[in-house]
This record gives C-alpha cells, sequence and structure tokens, in this order.
C-alpha cells in the first residue's frame, strides 16, 4: 500500500499552510482558459488551478496536485463533480481535516 | 479486512460502526475493546488503517473497536478483469473481491470523511467517560444546515413537574428527543428508513446506567432501581 502522497483536504485560507505539498480542494468554476481554471475555493476565495482541465468542465471540479503558492495549484487529478454541491460541507470538512483531527488524514 | 464477510447491502447502506453494536454491555477501561455487529461498518481514511497498531481476536481494531467491515472511498485508476477474480486499485489501495459501489453524488465523499471523524470521535470520546459528548459541527447528517450540541450531565436537567404540554416538551421530553437524534444518527448507517428500534434504545439507556454505576455517579438500589450520587 502506497501511502507516500496523501493529499490535503484544503480550502482557500488552508492553501498556505501546503506550499509545495499535494492538496485536494474542490471549486466552483468561474473562468476557464486552456491551460488554467480560475475558480472560488469553498471558503470564498480565489484560486488559480492549472493544468489540463476535463471538457466539459461542470460547476464545481475537484483538483488534486501541488499547491504552488497561497492561491495557486498544479493540478495532477481533474474530477467533475456537477453543478450542485454542497461547498459549506465541504469547507467544514477542510478545516476539521486540517484541525485536531489532522491524524486521520495525514 | 475480511472480504469474505462483505455484504454489498449492509455495506453501503450508509456505512458506520459505534460501539452500540457491542455485545458488551459495561463499558470497560480503554484496554479491552467492543466487538463489532457484522451489520455495521466502519468508515475510515487510509490513513487510519495505515496506523493500525493493534490485532484484535476479530483482525483489526480502531479506536479500541474490534472491526469485521469498513468502508473506503476512492477513485478507480485501474481494473484488471481475471478468470474468476476481480482486482481493483482505488486510488492508492487494493481491492480484493469486495463490493464497489460507484459515487453518483459527490457530497458522499466529504460525507464519508465527516462520518469517519463523527465514529472516530465518538469512540474515542467513550473511553473518555459517557458524560462528556463530543460536539461536532455540522454532524447532523440529516441536515447539514443543523449542528449537534451534545449536552453534558444530563441528570440535572430534570425540574420535576410540568404545568403544560409545551413545558413538557421543552423538558425532560427534549432530553429524550435530542438522545433518540444521536441514536438516529448513529444507526442512519443500518435503518435510516425504519429508526431506531425500541430494543436498541432500551439496551443504549441500559448501557449508559452500567456505565455510570461503573463511574460512581448511579447506584442501584432494590431491583435495578438507580439513584444518583449528586443529587
Amino acid at each position: 500500500m502506497d501511502t507516500s502522497s496523501p493529499a490535503a483536504f484544503v480550502n482557500g485560507g488552508l492553501l498556505r499552510m501546503h506550499v509545495g505539498r499535494k492538496v485536494r480542494t474542490v471549486i466552483q468554476v468561474t473562468r476557464s482558459d486552456a491551460g488554467s481554471v480560475m475558480g472560488k475555493s469553498t471558503d470564498g476565495c480565489q484560486l488559480v488551478v492549472r493544468g489540463s482541465p476535463p471538457a466539459p468542465l461542470t460547476s464545481y471540479v475537484e483538483v488534486i496536485g501541488v499547491a504552488e503558492n497561497e492561491n495557486s495549484i498544479r493540478a495532477e487529478l481533474w474530477t467533475n463533480f456537477g453543478d450542485s454541491f454542497d461547498a459549506s460541507n465541504y469547507d467544514q470538512l477542510c478545516q476539521l481535516a486540517n484541525g485536531e483531527l489532522k491524524h486521520l488524514f495525514l | 479486512m475480511q472480504t469474505n464477510e462483505f455484504h454489498g447491502n449492509a455495506v453501503f447502506s450508509g456505512g458506520g460502526f459505534m460501539p452500540s453494536q457491542a455485545t458488551q454491555t459495561v463499558p470497560d477501561r480503554p484496554s479491552s475493546s467492543y466487538k463489532s455487529d457484522a451489520r455495521c461498518s466502519m468508515p475510515l481514511t487510509v490513513k487510519q488503517l495505515k496506523d493500525l497498531s493493534r490485532v484484535g481476536e476479530s483482525g483489526i481494531s480502531i479506536d479500541g473497536v474490534d472491526v469485521n467491515n469498513i468502508v473506503l472511498v476512492g477513485m478507480v485508476s485501474k481494473i484488471d478483469n481475471a478468470v474468476s477474480d476481480c482486482t481493483f486499485r482505488v486510488d492508492i489501495y487494493m481491492f480484493f473481491g469486495v463490493a464497489f459501489r460507484p459515487v453518483t453524488d459527490f457530497n458522499e465523499i466529504a460525507k464519508h470523511f465527516i462520518e469517519g471523524i463523527y465514529v472516530h470521535l465518538y469512540n474515542t470520546n467513550l473511553r473518555g467517560g459517557m458524560t462528556t459528548q463530543p460536539e461536532v459541527a455540522n454532524s447532523n447528517f440529516g441536515n447539514p444546515t443543523k449542528s449537534y450540541g451534545y449536552q453534558t450531565n444530563l441528570t440535572n436537567q430534570f425540574s420535576g413537574q410540568y404545568n403544560t404540554v409545551e413545558e413538557q416538551i421543552r423538558g425532560v421530553s427534549s432530553k429524550v428527543l435530542q438522545y433518540l437524534r444521536r441514536l438516529a444518527c448513529l444507526y442512519v448507517f443500518n435503518a435510516s428508513e425504519t429508526g431506531v428500534p425500541s430494543d436498541v434504545v432500551v439496551r443504549e439507556l441500559n448501557k449508559s446506567l452500567q456505565f455510570l454505576v461503573s463511574e460512581g455517579l448511579v447506584y442501584t438500589t432494590i431491583d435495578d432501581h438507580y439513584k444518583f450520587t449528586d443529587a
């Protein structure tokens, strides 16, 4: 079992804690260009995700990749999460997974 | 993970294991563990599996609970079909001959991990004492907009007689309702349609009473009559 590179659940505010490391997050797509997607994180921050997004993109997409800086991710994996998603629920998970329950995830 | 005990319907009816399923009637000290009910499954993260340090009687033990069935969420990255077996490589873990169900609502992914957090908190707080309940934000699985606050020391909440229906609803009945909500959370994984059986409610209450007895907060007098010590 290879557990060498787990992706941390992050929202916009938590991204800065994992710069240079593997992260996963869900964004609501606001703009999509060739090579990058801009979106709103579950806590309302604007994030840029670089890479090759799937086509077509749904409103919500999960990205797994490496955090480049506090508002940018280099995505390795994209997954369409549909047009209806509970961002608040996911955001709570991110906070829990980075708080005192971090030991369950990383 | 004992794949020969995996039953798809049971596993994916929700996925969750709570000590209420245990066959033991008295919550013991941290060194002992509950036995799991084969109907229930425990939602886990891969990290929790990786951190397994103790093998109990039935194979694996997590947070002091013997576990037979588990639920993981992952992304299928490779499928190899053999003559009689299917091998799936899911994300970073390898399964063999287990039940699969595709995720159709992606909220289930967050739900799985939140359930795992809840089960972990419940199991670990159970060891710390029944009277201190975990307070988990947005833990109402039926309605994400609500949140639970678990009350401590329920014994001092009763205030005697109620003159009106409204008072009764606000008083003891509200505590019972709160308790039922909590049980419903524990059992949502197995009986979301039918609710919590009354024998389970009684069993849970008895377990709580017996724990309070072991902690010295309650004692029995005659014929299973209970009296609290801080009256």
